[in-house]
């Protein structure tokens, strides 16, 4: 295509069964979370009407990528379109870092009756202002009736006296191991850019392979790690805390396996030899979304474990 | 001190993720190549930091992010610092 005329798909059908979907997996989770019966069946309809047209679409564009339908102006379009997916999930992470901030350096403090003193424990005397994943109770402590906060159950013969941090949250575990995981999935993908920028197909599908590898490692340990944190009590309503834990980790966790789907993607991509040195943004897309799912996760590491 | 590093590095990285962004929105030869060579001082950066991190663990210079309090008990409620 000459660089004046812009390819515009006519006539296709996908935006409408895409509204479909999303709109019946919606109304099949609302009335899911309504404990109606029908609710998830609805919702299970409407992801599989979602996934359909997310093949069917998402098919019919490398079809015409592959077909010499776009030019460059087509490729300026998806890689503006790419920016503006990307500033969607910096503001989104950013809201839930803001959340844990706010919570965590304010307004947890000012109810504990810090600064201001407006707010004092006398509030609700069953309020205990805390940042923590475990509260120690003395044995035999009966808790206020009408406590609605959860707190993670103490492991045998540790007391508040005796404890360390490091019995609270034990960042050298699956912590750690996730981090260097993902860190390491960081790393086999430059190696994955490099070798395409380098045009050698078969490095490409061992790095792709090896990130792919480690990013469903990363989400195995994840499950573990939460199994944990729920056996000991640790829960979305463990106070703020719980909320902001499972909030964050849960959401990267789903991009985790986003990103997981995209790079196989890229991967079935590369061997079918969609990608060249210079013509790459598909690659280019996802490598960046993995980059930054990548660095969250970091930023949970250090903020939520360490700082 | 670890702290104020470990946020330095984390800004280096994301100035370093925004390169990034800033070369793979105009592509072309000039785009490809600043995109790859801003992700590689991202990853070189986030080894870095989480090297320094459990270092500074492991020396003790910081310690996990935990505060730890009483419980709400039935009778008496206690006023937290």
């Amino acid at each position: 295509m000459s660089e004046q005329e812009y390819y515009v798909p006519h006539g296709t059908y996908w935006p409408i069964i895409g509204s479909i979907g999303v709109s019946t997996l919606f109304v099949g989770f609302a009335n899911q979370m309504h404990g109606v019966e029908w609710g998830a069946s609805v919702m299970a309809l409407g992801l599989a009407i979602t996934v359909f047209m997310m093949f069917g679409w998402f098919g019919q564009v490398v079809n015409e990528s592959t077909n010499g339908m776009y030019n460059k102006q087509v490729d300026r379009s998806f890689r503006w379109g790419m920016s503006w997916f990307i500033f969607s999930e910096v503001m989104f992470f950013a809201a839930f870092f803001g959340a844990l901030f706010y919570a965590r350096a304010l307004s947890v403090p000012w109810l504990g009756g810090a600064d201001n003193n407006i707010f004092t424990p006398d509030l609700w005397n069953a309020f205990s202002a805390s940042w923590h994943q475990m509260a120690f109770l003395a044995p035999g402590t009966e808790l206020q009736s009408g406590t609605t906060m959860s707190f993670p159950a103490v492991p045998e013969g540790l007391t508040i006296e005796n404890a360390t941090p490091a019995d609270v949250v034990d960042p050298w575990g699956l912590p750690a191991l996730n981090t260097a995981l993902l860190l390491a999935s960081g790393v086999t993908l430059t190696y994955a850019h490099h070798a395409l920028r380098a045009g050698h197909r078969n490095q490409i599908i061992g790095w792709l392979v090896a990130t792919i590898a480690l990013g469903v490692a990363f989400l195995g340990f994840q499950i573990m790690e939460y199994s944990h944190a729920y056996a000991d009590g640790l829960k979305m309503t463990t106070g703020i805390y719980g909320s902001t834990f499972y909030m964050l980790t849960g959401f990267h966790g789903f991009h985790v396996t986003v990103g997981a789907i995209m790079l196989t993607v890229i991967l079935y991509r590369v061997q079918k030899g969609h990608f060249d040195a210079d013509n790459h943004f598909g690659f280019e897309g996802v490598a960046w979304y993995w980059h930054f799912v990548d660095v969250v996760w970091l930023g949970l590491f250090v903020f939520v474990y360490w700082l | 001190m670890t702290g104020v590093v470990a946020v330095i590095i984390i800004i280096a990285i994301l100035v370093a993720l925004g390169v990034g962004l800033i070369g793979m929105i105009k592509g072309g030869k000039s785009g490809s190549d600043k995109m790859f060579k801003s992700l590689v001082v991202r990853v070189s950066l986030s080894v870095l930091l989480f090297i320094l991190v459990m270092f500074s663990g492991y020396m003790g210079w910081i310690t996990p992010n935990a505060i730890m309090v009483d419980a709400p008990v039935i009778s008496t409620p206690e006023k937290n610092d």
